[in-house]
């Protein structure tokens, strides 16, 4: 398990350090990640004596050594299975994106419009999202369909809210100087609100993108033929418990590279805000 | 309505105020800001408001520039109400904060007003322009530095090259030195005045500092609260240039010791009201 982990993680370090950073600062956040490397092996260490010295039975607590082994073994249907999953929440996940944004902008840009639309909205966000999944299956069957629609209800919402923030938090100052020279409301949107909301964008996204690989294992749970979310629950009714943990960590591998490939994109384009550290 | 409270003769007047009043509607009350203020500024003059915080000299300086429309009175810029001033190009406005936009560097900043207003040039030469501001401001080496590169100061002198660019006659501040510190706030002064000397535009600035408004200003109009009105415009008798000296000389001592009696003699009358 922890060399999957690792093969995933070195490129990952390199692409987010990419960008243009010097090497003495490449090297201070790699030892930054030192202490939650160590305490991440201490833990498997402690799993792995655990489930031998208490000699636990496979299907109830499989060590990290025999999941590893099943990563290994069963790499081909797992890459198949992760494949199918990545695909759902890349496009639910981009389709959220847009839908999130659009509805931000309309709430920002038609103000009367937006006052109808606001409440109804948080309305709907406030409906259980997974109780819509059983829905979706009886309406557009066990294909990708249902899973991306089930990822856009649930992700929409982090990148509207957020974004609509940054659209909103804009100096009223400012507005006035734009509004004195004669700027429409298309402009001032344009060269202010717009670039002002992309850090919370960005911030919205970051949510988003971990809600989405949600949506999808939850999709699958409902309904599937394929999937990481198909397979572990196919896995535990066959009491293959390694199985359910090998795709529980392809699944969490994936959530991580998502949100690290939209974390290096914020700090390689958007990067006027102070750093977040 | 009194005669408009000025040593500027109405002639020469270029910004001129007659029976302005402003009320403001919070929760249905009518809570008026500004009762019955009268003034005139010569053009090409510096002149300072300053009073207690909650006198409206803010609220007076945004009617001036055309940012508020006041429920009462007349207010001329240049022979036009200040809408149409500001329509004109003729209003610079600089506040407190520099509210610069953190994705553009100080060129870009100091050229955002002109890309919007245009007015027929080139982008090449809205680049020139927006470096000669920048020039004006000391600021040329910071040309593709971002504000957050730059100290509260410099950021403040990017949205002073941002207001001039467009070449207004008039330049309105609003406490623009309030959020830096002494030293800062000192250099930021001598700057202006250099600015002003180079430029010859009339400068309204908004200060709470009594040093600030008699080192800088031809006239300080002082200010009172409830109801918040003139109280005084004082004349600083301090020749120009002034520099360093200025602080020792006996009109500067003259002049600050006025206007504090006045801002303390507007204080104790509004306690007792």
């Amino acid at each position: 398990m922890t060399v999957t982990v690792d093969d995933n993680r070195v490129p990952l370090r390199n692409a987010v350090e990419a960008g243009a950073r010097p090497a003495g600062e490449r090297r201070a956040a790699l030892a930054a990640l030192l202490p939650a490397f160590g305490l991440f092996m201490g833990i498997i260490a402690l799993w792995e004596a655990v489930s031998r010295i208490f000699k636990l039975p496979e299907f109830v607590l499989p060590a990290p050594t025999s999941i590893l082994e099943v990563l290994v073994s069963r790499q081909r249907e797992l890459g198949f299975a992760a494949y199918v999953t990545a695909t759902e929440v890349v496009l639910g996940f981009l389709i959220s994106a847009l839908v999130g944004a659009t509805v931000a902008l309309v709430i920002a840009r038609f103000t009367a419009f937006g006052r109808a639309l606001y409440p109804l909205v948080v309305l709907f966000q406030n409906v259980p999202k997974v109780a819509l999944a059983p829905l979706f299956i009886l309406w557009f069957g066990f294909d990708l369909a249902p899973k991306v629609l089930l990822i856009v209800v649930i992700a929409f919402f982090p990148v509207a809210i957020n974004m609509l923030v940054g659209l909103q938090t804009v100096d009223a100052n400012l507005i006035a100087l734009m509004r004195s020279v004669g700027a429409s409301r298309n402009e001032i949107l344009r060269r202010i609100q717009l670039p002002n909301s992309l850090p919370y964008l960005m911030a919205g996204l970051k949510v988003a993108v971990t809600l989405a690989v949600i949506g999808a294992i939850v999709g699958e749970f409902a309904g599937a033929q394929a999937g990481l979310g198909y397979m572990i629950q196919f896995a535990s009714t066959q009491m293959q418990t390694s199985l359910v943990f090998a795709a529980l960590v392809e699944v969490s591998v994936l959530g991580m590279l998502f949100y690290y490939v939209i974390e290096w994109i914020e700090r390689r384009y958007i990067n006027w805000m102070p750093a977040a550290n | 309505m009194s005669a408009p409270a000025s040593t500027a003769p109405p002639a020469l007047a270029h910004i001129v105020a007659r029976g302005v009043c402003v009320d403001f509607t919070v929760a249905g009350r009518v809570n008026r800001v500004l009762h019955d203020v009268n003034l005139a500024v010569a053009k090409g003059g510096f002149v300072s408001l300053i009073g207690p915080s909650g006198c409206g000299k803010s609220t007076l300086l945004n009617v001036l520039a055309g940012l508020l429309v006041p429920t009462a009175g007349d207010v001329s810029v240049g022979g036009v109400a200040p809408i149409e001033a500001v329509r004109q190009r003729r209003i610079g406005v600089v506040f407190q904060e520099a509210t610069l936009l953190p994705w553009k560097n100080a060129l870009d900043n100091a050229a955002l007003l002109m890309e919007v207003a245009h007015a027929g040039r080139t982008r090449d030469e809205i680049r020139e322009r927006a470096l000669e501001m920048l020039r004006l401001v000391g600021l040329e080496h910071a040309a593709d530095k971002r504000p957050a590169q730059l100290s509260g100061g410099m950021r403040q002198r990017v949205s002073i090259a941002r207001a001039l660019a467009l070449d207004p006659e008039v330049l309105m501040m609003d406490e623009p030195f309030g959020a830096l510190d002494a030293i800062t706030r000192e250099e930021m002064g001598d700057f202006l005045l250099e600015i002003w000397e180079r430029t010859k535009k009339t400068i309204v600035l908004v200060t709470h500092s009594i040093d600030e408004a008699a080192f800088l200003s031809g006239e300080v109009i002082v200010m009172a609260k409830n109801p918040a009105r003139i109280i005084e415009v004082t004349p600083i008798a301090l020749p120009y240039p002034r520099n360093e000296q200025s602080y020792s000389a006996p009109e500067f001592a003259h002049a600050t010791a006025r206007l504090r009696r006045l801002l303390k003699e507007g204080h104790r009358q509004a306690v007792a009201a």
